[in-house]
């Protein structure tokens, strides 16, 4: 009994993480069709603005909700140099691999010069441990698990009810209906880049409170994420957000069972066996819907 | 060609340093494997991102085979590449039949799957530490590493020689012919009877062997293995020389590689600024050159010398071995 | 005078393709236009050029004056020149009320949304009953009512409609006939492309075939033609 409720409160704290993770690149994949190979390093890179504003002294309340907007920001210029650039070209999923990746590459490159390899570590959001029925939990990861839904509902919200997520969705659906509306499609890109920003360094930030950070942590939770987006399926952005909570579990009844070693492994088995039954995904349509 | 291998052949006579072969066989390396790599990606139009996944095996079946085996160098280094095939023959399995963006990610899951397994496995591999004193090749009655590496560069300019014939031989073939076919109009190919799956496998299998044999050419060259081959850092580098050579061009990618080698070594004061440098590099030419150096220059010669072309000569192209995005 | 829309001397095309050689066409001096002709010669392509979504090789459309080969899709939309794109695949997993409301999405339309949308709801009142229905749902009839619902959203100096009948049945088609009819009564300009000449017909006197991306033949009104004629020239000499 007590290792299903530990199992489940793991489950629900990765799932929780993978998530907040995954949405952020579903989001880019729908509205604009192309996968963002930098994602995982804009969560270190939120993970470290985050930590640098802390070491400016700045308190935590005021971190947060700064390094997300600075992250959009960054998510806003990395869309307008690496991506915009290339609409319009036959192959442009290709080449925004290419493009992304060597962003990635830079970033993570230009984050080890500033702030070295040393590993650091970011305040976690609560401190301390509690008992919650019989299992033990950090603050940190129980507050994580009690925000997650709070920012998928915001998400959601924006984009159903007002006109700018409205416009988006529009995008993601008909680009070519989009432009005969008037919608300006560039800049709602800019705004999708953004947004998957923001949420990559909130992602960062959540990372950064209980693991070791370091330049180079972006790597596995970009390919966490990719799993989760291909099983959720790649037409909205709420199959990944199911999928996100499904391989949560899923890891923690593997790593209870099997160790941490092989988790991987099973999770890309996974990955593998869902693109041979079912390469859309597990929870999507046949129309690229965003939400 | 052969004028282009000949003058690399008669290198060692003006470049007799040690320092300057060891940064052409490293280019020699390069050079195969992102040739091979063009094979999938430019004339296969599959983008295998775990291509360097191949080399990586490449690396550590040599270390193994020479260490635990106990096998002829010589033989460790064919069956590296036999290796590599197999592995590669494993990894298309699931993406027979997998469009565009799956296969990038699957690759890319396979690529570091097989790192996660090199790591785990650290009694053998030496997980984060690596190989050494990895067993070298040999040639009997000669020192390799006198001369300035003299014969570490005809063996690798050797393998790279072997390399591009292949390849060449290839992508000339009907074999060839196909998978161009298939990257270019594939539903139409597959009408006409060109199995998918096959050519898919073929594609992938054949860019495999000599990626394997030049990574454990390197093994042997360098002596040591370490996981940093799986890394993207390497990947970029390569995947940048292949798309600045211009995809569907043997010869671009080989080229490019030199370049790109020279390039990163006069730059390595810089240290830690080369792969931004390299980063940015990549950025630019994907922005300004999309088809690459090689596509840039082709066009200049298709504007000068322009064929009419028919709108419905698309099968018609899939026949010609040389078509270039 | 300057007419209402100019297209001269056009040069469009898809890659190295051209489909269109040198078009011109005077618009506006006679009513609302229609376009008809074979498959495949051009006459999406036009429209496609009108409304910025590709960039004409070579060629000058001006729209009251003002040259729209420049400028951004945006642009032109907030210029007051709506197209109605051909099949009626829209956004399929907005509803109704979304769609419209995504119609009146440039700063002018926005502040005539709800007595546009009372506008709209007088000429398509079956949309009401589907108001929270996802596009996706609809018939192929009630798709198209929504794609041209909401291109009047966005209040439309000149109304562009591709093949706005194109799989209807013949019922589907006359209330769709009378509703573009009602449209150009409340004095919206409008150029029609259809393969169906007699809706052609009733809406405009002013028809231009298109061949091979070139005019083929100008009907102007008072040329009485009668369809045998029409279908002559439509499937040439």
């Amino acid at each position: 009994m007590d290792a299903a409720a530990q199992i489940f409160a793991g489950g629900l704290f990765q799932g929780s993480l993978y998530a907040v993770m995954a949405v952020g690149l579903a989001l880019i994949w729908t509205t604009i069709g192309v996968f963002n190979f930098a994602h995982g390093v804009l969560m270190m890179l939120g993970a470290y603005v985050a930590w640098q504003l802390t070491e400016l002294g700045l308190p935590f309340f005021v971190v947060l909700p700064l390094s997300v907007l600075l992250m959009a920001g960054f998510g806003w210029a990395l869309q307008a140099t690496v991506v915009r650039p290339l609409i319009g070209r036959p192959n442009i999923v290709l080449v925004v691999v290419i493009t992304t990746l060597a962003a990635a590459s830079l970033v993570e490159n230009g984050a080890l010069q500033i702030w070295g390899p040393r590993s650091k570590q970011l305040p976690a959001l609560g401190d301390g441990n509690t008992m919650i029925f019989g299992v033990g939990i950090s603050l940190h990861q129980l507050t994580i698990i009690l925000v997650t839904p709070f920012v998928l509902l915001g998400l959601w919200l924006f984009l159903h009810k007002t006109r700018h997520g409205l416009a988006l969705r529009a995008v993601a659906q008909n680009e070519d209906a989009s432009l005969l509306v008037g919608l300006n499609v560039r800049a709602l890109y800019g705004l999708a880049f953004a947004i998957s920003a923001g949420l990559a360094a909130l992602a960062g930030i959540f990372l950064g409170g209980y693991r070791f950070m370091s330049p180079v942590m972006g790597a596995d939770p970009l390919l966490k994420a990719l799993i989760v987006v291909v099983f959720g399926g790649l037409s909205s952005i709420t199959g990944p957000i199911f999928a996100a909570y499904l391989i949560g579990f899923f890891e923690a009844i593997c790593s209870y069972y099997f160790g941490l070693y092989w988790t991987p492994a099973l999770l890309f088995a996974v990955l593998i066996v869902t693109l041979m039954i079912r390469p859309q995904g597990m929870f999507s349509s046949k129309t690229r819907g965003l939400a | 060609m052969l004028l282009g291998f000949a003058v690399l052949a008669l290198l060692p006579f003006l470049v007799s340093d040690s320092y300057s072969r060891h940064i052409l066989i490293m280019a020699f390396i390069y050079a195969i494997v992102a040739s091979n790599w063009d094979l999938s990606l430019g004339y296969g139009g599959v983008f295998n991102f775990g291509h360097l996944a191949l080399f990586g095996i490449g690396v550590y079946a040599y270390g193994l085979l020479t260490k635990f085996l106990g096998l002829d160098p010589w033989l460790a280094l064919a069956a590296s590449g036999v290796i590599s095939t197999f592995a590669a023959i494993l990894v298309t399995l699931p993406i027979l039949r997998l469009k565009g963006i799956y296969i990038i990610l699957v690759t890319f899951g396979f690529a570091q799957l097989v790192m996660q397994l090199v790591l785990s496995q650290s009694d053998i591999t030496g997980g984060t530490q690596g190989m050494v004193r990895i067993e070298s090749l040999y040639i009997p009655g000669h020192n390799l590493i006198r001369d300035q590496k003299l014969g570490y560069f005809y063996i690798a300019l050797g393998i790279l020689v072997l390399s591009t014939i292949f390849l060449r031989v290839l992508v000339r073939s009907k074999v060839g012919a196909s998978i161009i076919a298939l990257r270019d109009n594939e539903e139409y190919a597959v009408s006409r009877g060109i199995s998918l799956a096959r050519q898919r496998v073929i594609t992938l299998a054949a860019s495999a062997f000599f990626t394997g044999v030049a990574g454990a050419f390197y093994a042997a060259y360098q002596r040591n293995a370490s996981v940093d081959v799986f890394g993207m850092s390497l990947s970029t580098i390569i995947l940048s020389m292949v798309l600045l050579g211009g995809t569907s061009t043997i010869y671009g990618a080989i080229i490019a590689s030199f370049v790109l080698t020279i390039f990163s070594e006069s730059m390595a004061d810089f240290g830690a600024w080369r792969p931004i440098i390299t980063a940015v590099l990549i950025i630019a030419v994907m922005l300004v050159y999309p088809s690459g150096l090689a596509g840039a220059a082709q066009t200049m010669f298709r504007s000068l010398g322009r064929l009419r072309r028919n709108s419905t000569a698309a099968p018609a192209e899939a026949s010609e071995p040389h078509t270039s995005r | 005078m300057s007419q209402l829309l100019e297209i001269r001397d056009l040069t469009c095309g898809y890659g190295r393709i051209d489909v269109l050689h040198n078009i011109s066409l005077a618009i506006g001096a006679h009513g609302n236009v229609g376009l008809f002709g074979p498959n495949g010669h051009g006459k999406t392509t036009l429209l496609r050029a009108v409304s910025g979504l590709i960039r004409p090789r070579s060629g000058s459309i001006s729209f009251n004056g003002a040259e729209l080969t420049t400028l951004s899709p945006k642009a032109i939309v907030e210029l007051g020149v709506i197209h109605v794109s051909q099949g009626n695949r829209l956004f399929p997993d907005l509803t109704i009320g979304e769609c419209l409301s995504l119609g009146a999405y440039t700063t002018a339309a926005r502040q005539r949304e709800a007595a546009s949308r009372e506008e709209v709801l007088s000429i398509f009142p079956k949309l009401k009953e589907r108001w929270t229905q996802k596009v996706r749902t609809l018939s192929g009839g009630e798709r198209q009512m929504v794609s041209i619902a909401t291109a009047l959203m966005s209040c439309p100096k000149m109304l562009i409609l591709d093949e706005p009948t194109l799989g209807l049945s013949p019922k589907v088609k006359e209330e769709l006939c009378a509703a573009v009819i009602r449209i150009s009564g409340h004095g919206v300009p409008i150029i029609c492309v259809e393969q169906d000449v007699e809706f052609l017909l009733e809406l405009s006197q002013h028809l231009y075939l298109i061949n091979h991306g070139e005019v083929g033949a100008e009907i102007k009104p008072g040329q009485t033609m009668d369809h045998g004629e029409i279908m002559s020239l439509y499937f040439g000499k």
